[in-house]
């Protein structure tokens, strides 16, 4: 028992990550019905840009660590938005009005670009996080372990997803989003400023995703500029399953994956953990082909 | 008339500007380099680029081979075998001499026919897989050794060390895995050592905590993990952070620095590797001024003992170009298999038995000390 509830905590903090990267995914398909492959990228590039300040400004040293972190999550999350409204600028809002498939391509070579640019200015080889950044604390509960910096990474999560669902169904701001993603010619029609939302959800996605490469930083130490497409890879599955479109669906998809690989390799093999998760998906799309909460299928994000 | 002149003025023309191109390649001897320079292995690919551009730059200072120079051309293979094998498609084409190359066993394996139907030597440096030189091709060589050399180095090590259950980690790459069976069927003769679990993690990823669990709940003495420096570096400290206390043996892919910058100099203390010996411990006068020269040009020693692997690979191409006076790939491939005999290379004396493997002791057991450093054990 001991070791099932430690796997399924295991699972809960993968999971996590995914949520939040999967988020991104969401969004920017809710609204224009692009699956923004630079998303898992800009996930790199808020990775390495969390170590760049915290390196090279000592804010560890300068501010202490939990001042540090804070104020890294906040510039991290700033920055990568700038990179995402310049993606969506340069790359796919010439292509609005195009056939999909060009936008499509459009952010597989965003991603190519991105990966390559990290590769050639940070180089090739790992990059490691400052040990000993947050204590090393672990709780242990009958036996189960928890090391402090998950539960933190999970309840920063959690606050992010809430937060988002909170600004999307209850703000002006947020029912504007959901109008432009039902229709956003109708939306325009009433007064919505479509690019603006188009603008704003390119905030918020790449927001996310930089302080989910932040949050992985920071858990694990170990940063590589192909990163982004295991995670990019996961995380986009995760939309998939909670429903493409659906933000809580994103946040789901995210936690039910990472406890499936995690239990998957418990119990079943290591090496078939990513093939058990393909088959869950794969199941969970041939009873409910819209992902477990996307229900409303006109009424996405 | 005056149209049939312009014609001849023409053709003339053609004649002189391809006939220069002509005597200008001529006087070169275009060798290929296949390597990683970008994807997962990248940095094992560039640092491959440094050491064959300065033995290149070396050589031709030297007046080149027979007087003639030397040109480098390099292609990235991706880390991956798809892409290999349009590199190696590329490479053929351009009247190339031999390749030295890949790092990665199935990389490799992906562009080994393609190398054989051209007539092309193909010496790779990191390759250890066993079945890469079980094929009968004729001119194909590695500088490193083989897998079924480093299990037997590898369980010696776990016996001497006084392990009795063991657990086996590998990661499904050609070259963990041959290498995990070999230690494998190694250990099944053998009752003194018992393999309580042989498994298969993801490379690539972050989080190996629930495979860490898993490994725990077998209870074994020792783990031994048959991949790569990344995810060994985050096995190690990912159990340091769960408090399990067990000594981990790793294969010759977890010798490289990053390994400790990667788990922190703690979690690394104590981890066990087998390996050809590090740059630094190499031995001989050879070495010792190649390392000299590398670090006068780039700024630092060489990382990691493949992309010397590749300089020696080089270097005896070189030589069997040299004393055979041919770049016929049938001379030359038999030079290397018979006559070429403890060739004095940076990494050892190197000889290649018939079928293209490296003949010699190469393996060495290292022990990862508490300030992060490697440590040949005696």
């Amino acid at each position: 028992m001991a070791e099932f509830l430690q796997q399924f905590v295991n699972g809960l903090a993968v999971g996590g990550i995914y949520a939040l990267i999967a988020l991104g995914y969401t969004m920017v398909y809710g609204v224009l019905k692009l699956i923004n492959f630079a998303h898992g990228d800009l996930f790199t590039i808020g990775a390495y840009l969390g170590l760049t300040l915290l390196t090279s400004f000592g804010l560890a040293d300068r501010v202490g660590p939990g001042v540090a972190v804070l104020l890294l999550v906040v510039m991290v999350m700033g920055f990568v938005a700038v990179i995402g409204i310049i993606l969506e600028r340069v790359a796919y809002r010439p292509l609005r009005n195009s056939p999909r498939l060009s936008a499509v391509v459009s952010a597989l070579g965003a991603s190519i670009f991105f990966q390559n640019a990290v590769m050639l200015i940070y180089g090739a080889r790992f990059r490691v996080y400052p040990q000993n950044l947050l204590p090393k604390i672990s709780l242990n509960l009958l036996g189960i372990y928890i090391p402090l910096v998950k539960i933190l990474v999970l309840v920063v999560c959690v606050i992010m997803m809430v937060g988002l669902y909170l600004f999307i169904q209850r703000t002006t701001i947020g029912t504007a989003i959901r109008a432009a993603a039902i229709d956003q010619e109708a939306a325009r029609l009433v007064g919505i400023n479509v690019d603006g939302v188009i603008t704003l959800v390119f905030i918020i996605g790449p927001a996310l995703g930089g302080l989910a490469g932040l949050m992985v930083g920071i858990l694990y130490g170990q940063i590589k500029f192909t990163m982004g497409w295991i995670y990019g890879l996961k995380a986009f599955t995760a939309a998939i399953l909670g429903g493409i479109g659906n933000i809580p669906g994103a946040m789901l998809g995210g936690l039910i994956l990472g406890v499936v690989e995690a239990l998957g390799s418990a119990y079943i093999s290591i090496a078939w953990k990513d093939a058990i998760a393909f088959c869950v998906l794969i199941l969970i799309l041939v009873v409910k082909p819209t992902g477990l909460l996307g229900e409303r299928v006109a009424e996405k994000v | 008339m005056r149209r049939f002149s312009w014609i001849v003025t023409f053709l003339a023309v053609l004649v002189f500007i391809f006939g220069s191109v002509i005597s200008s390649t001529a006087g070169e001897i275009k060798v290929g380099l296949m390597g990683p320079m970008t994807g997962a292995w990248a940095s094992e690919g560039q640092e491959m680029k440094q050491v064959l551009e300065l033995l290149v730059e070396e050589t031709n200072n030297q007046g080149g081979v027979n007087g003639q120079k030397i040109k480098l051309i390099v292609e990235d293979d991706g880390s991956d075998p798809r892409t290999a094998a349009l590199a190696a498609q590329r490479l053929v084409t351009q009247g190339i001499v031999g390749v030295i190359g890949t790092y990665g066993s199935s990389v490799t394996e992906a562009t080994q026919n393609i190398y054989d139907e051209a007539k092309v030597i193909q010496i790779a440096n990191g390759s250890t897989a066993i079945r890469l030189t079980e094929k009968g091709l004729k001119y194909f060589f590695r500088t490193c050794p083989r897998d079924d050399e480093q299990a037997r180095v590898a369980v010696k090590a776990i016996k001497n060390l006084g392990f009795h259950t063991i657990a086996i980690l590998h990661d499904n790459t050609t070259y963990a895995k041959g290498l995990a069976e070999e230690a494998k069927r190694l250990l099944e003769k053998d009752d003194t050592v018992k393999i309580v679990f042989f498994d298969a993690l993801t490379p690539g990823e972050q989080d190996y905590t629930a495979i860490l669990t898993k490994l725990k709940g077998a209870n074994p003495d020792a783990v031994f993990f048959t991949g790569y420096y990344p995810e060994a570096g985050l096995l190690l400290r990912q159990k340091k952070e769960m408090g399990w206390d067990v000594p981990f043996i790793g294969g010759d892919a977890t010798n490289n620095p990053d390994l400790t910058k990667i788990a922190g100099a703690d979690a690394a203390a104590g981890f066990y590797f087998v390996s050809a010996p590090l740059p630094k411990d190499l031995p001989g006068e050879e070495a010792k001024k190649f390392l000299e020269k590398f670090a006068k040009k780039y700024g630092n020693p060489p990382n990691s003992i493949y992309s010397v692997l590749a300089g020696d690979g080089f270097r005896v191409l070189v030589k069997a170009i040299e004393v055979t006076k041919s770049t016929d790939p049938d001379v030359l491939a038999d030079y290397l298999h018979n006559k070429l005999k403890d060739f004095p290379g940076l990494t050892g004396k190197i000889s290649f038995n018939e079928k293209g493997d490296r003949v010699g002791e190469v393996y060495r057991v290292y022990r990862v000390n508490e300030k992060g450093e490697f440590i040949l054990l005696p």
